[in-house]
């Protein structure tokens, strides 16, 4: 289980070093938390993309989201000068309702993950730039919201706040996902439904509050995101930012067929994902190329992930084998054969860490 | 042990049970008394009717006619959930296991047990697997609880699924085709899985085409064919080559 991100650890290590052996300013401290910063703010909508995948769907409309949710959020802080704790409540709970609507969709009324949520890109888009009439929301020269702003965009002994908020968040689903009932009967629905549903779990449920979850962050990473940029223009704020998160998750160990994943994945995906993207810009690699660079990562490690699986399987295949075989037929030729590929497990396993 | 046959309480007693969809009638009339201990084989071509009592018997859907008892009580199953909660128990052909989780994780699905941590309740790994360890011990199976489904054999599977119905003290367990596609040397595994669970009490029903596995464990033979009874022989006083005359209608009734 964990073999995943350690491997994912280690590449993350092996990139930075190399970046950090041809510019030092990779690893310069204020480059360092730049990426933080980064990470904090791309990595707690990708936890919730992450359970998501993990139930066998996706959410595709989390960048509109931001940006629905970023003008409402503007908006009631400057126009109707709402007080920011109320605002920001009210930008959580719209997170929430958004997610809860999606899973109402996906689950009561049985429609494909990628259809509801590829029809709620396009209508929060939609909405965000005819509420706005397609203008730039920004904060004017009042201080609206200075406390929050300090909050959302501080650091604590220089370390960034978003990144402090990650680390929080990552550790509480954490628990979710990995030692809560929830979490167990998360990975059951994804992997096999109707197995679930005979378990008696309410599998409707559990989905659905998979898109509730992701959508209560993507609340948060609203605001997060509202206060990185200080402004937000309703056609581009947030554009493809849930692809980040997918690509995050899906690098980070998320099967896209649902059923596997872990929390520790999604944050070490995310990671990998922004230092690509900084070592771009570090190494003088023309910026045209930073997508290109991105996919072909995503595409190489998951690839490299299979093949390895593969031959895990193959070796369990043979250690079950070995376990069996002497038993059944306790014949000389047969004992020697299943020694021989129990002792090409061991090594084979050694390899693999 | 108990012994089939006894004059004791029937743990299933179907009496007239019918069921139509429409106009088409699935079943009709069927009597079926099953006592604690007993194994009984349910045999019938496709279309005769066995999946459609079974699902009565676990509470897919009610009967049209007819009368269920279990334990001596009149019973009305609305759901799946309401046949669990009396004590029956169906290990389907599929096995609607999460093949990315643990043996544990499988046999505890839906009913973990949880420890408690100040408000929250969390996972009690540890008892599960002693639990499950304990299950597949009594069964004789050397399934072990941290071991992914994924990685297991259909034997093993077998185990892990019937591991599940003695979690919950099932009183009947209904088995869909449990040898259709594995090994001959693990039906052997799933055939003696089925002694451990007579050797405890429970009855089983076993639901398969194979003739040599129902002969093998099986105390009775019921034969189904075009939604009604043909036979219900003891396995002493029938053979195969009887049953199989029932189940294709070259002989009406026995």
């Amino acid at each position: 289980m964990m073999k995943k991100e350690l491997g994912l650890f280690l590449l993350l290590a092996v990139i930075s070093a190399i970046t950090g052996a041809i510019n030092p300013a990779f690893l310069s401290f204020v480059n360092l938390l730049n990426m933080a910063n980064l990470i904090g703010l791309f990595g707690v909508f990708a936890l919730g993309e992450g359970l998501v995948i993990i139930t066998g769907g996706i959410d595709l409309s989390l960048g509109s989201m931001f940006a629905l949710l970023g003008v409402i959020f503007i908006d009631l802080l400057t126009t109707y000068q709402v007080p920011w704790p109320l605002a920001l409540l009210l930008v959580l709970m719209g997170g929430l309702a958004l997610g809860g609507i999606q899973g109402f969709l996906i689950t009561r009324l049985k429609m494909q993950p990628f259809i509801v949520t590829l029809c709620g890109l396009l209508i929060y888009r939609g909405a965000a730039r005819y509420y706005t009439s397609d203008s730039t929301r920004g904060f004017g020269y009042g201080d609206e919201a200075s406390t929050l702003s300090n909050i959302a965009s501080g650091n604590v002994a220089g370390i960034p706040n978003t990144f402090i908020f990650l680390i929080i968040l990552a550790l509480i689903l954490g628990v979710l996902l990995h030692r809560s009932v929830y979490g167990r009967w998360l990975y059951a629905v994804g992997k096999n439904e109707e197995a679930a549903r005979f378990s008696g779990i309410n599998t409707n449920v559990v989905i659905a509050t998979a898109y509730v979850i992701s959508g209560g962050l993507a609340g948060v990473s609203t605001v997060m995101f509202v206060f990185y940029t200080n402004s937000v223009s309703p056609s581009s704020f947030g554009n493809f930012y849930e692809l980040y998160a997918i690509a995050a998750a899906v690098l980070g160990g998320c099967s896209l067929r649902g059923g596997e994943g872990s929390i520790l994945g999604i944050v070490l995906g995310t990671a990998l994902l922004q230092v690509l993207q900084n070592l771009v810009n570090i190494l003088g690699i023309p910026n045209s190329l930073n997508f290109a660079v991105m996919g072909t990562v995503i595409l190489i490690g998951v690839l490299a992930d299979q093949q390895l699986q593969a031959r895990r399987r193959r070796k369990a295949a043979l250690a079950g084998l070995a376990r069996t075989a002497p038993k059944a037929t306790p014949g000389q030729g047969k004992q020697s054969t299943s020694t021989l590929s129990a002792a090409a497990v061991r090594t084979g396993t050694g390899e693999q860490t | 042990m108990v012994t089939p046959h006894d004059a004791g309480l029937a743990v299933l007693e179907l009496k007239g049970i019918g069921k139509e969809f429409g106009a088409i009638r699935a079943l009709h009339g069927v009597d079926l008394r099953i006592s604690p201990g007993e194994v009984v084989g349910l045999m019938g071509d496709n279309g005769a009717g066995k999946s459609t009592l079974v699902k009565i018997i676990a509470g897919n859907f009610p009967p049209s006619h007819g009368e269920i008892r279990f334990d001596g009580r009149p019973v009305h199953f609305v759901r799946p959930i309401d046949a669990r909660a009396v004590g029956i128990e169906v290990v389907y052909q599929d096995l609607a296991l999460a093949d990315n989780l643990t043996a544990a994780a499988n046999v505890f699905l839906g009913r973990e047990l949880k420890r408690k941590l100040g408000p929250f309740a969390l996972l009690d790994h540890k008892a599960m697997a002693a639990r499950a360890l304990e299950l597949f011990g009594e069964l004789r199976s050397e399934t072990r609880p941290h071991d992914l489904v994924r990685q297991m054999s259909g034997g093993q599977r077998q185990a892990v699924a019937i591991a599940r119905t003695r979690l919950s003290n099932a009183k009947l367990v209904m088995m869909d085709e449990p040898t259709a596609a594995i090994s001959v040397r693990q039906v052997e595994q799933v055939l003696s899985l089925i002694h451990r669970l007579k050797e405890q009490g429970v009855a089983v029903v076993l639901i398969s085409h194979r003739m040599p596995d129902v002969f093998a464990v099986c105390d009775r033979v019921v034969v189904m064919r075009r939604g009604e009874k043909r036979a219900d022989k003891a396995i002493a006083d029938t053979s195969p080559e009887e049953v199989t005359s029932l189940i294709t209608g070259a002989k009406e009734a026995a």
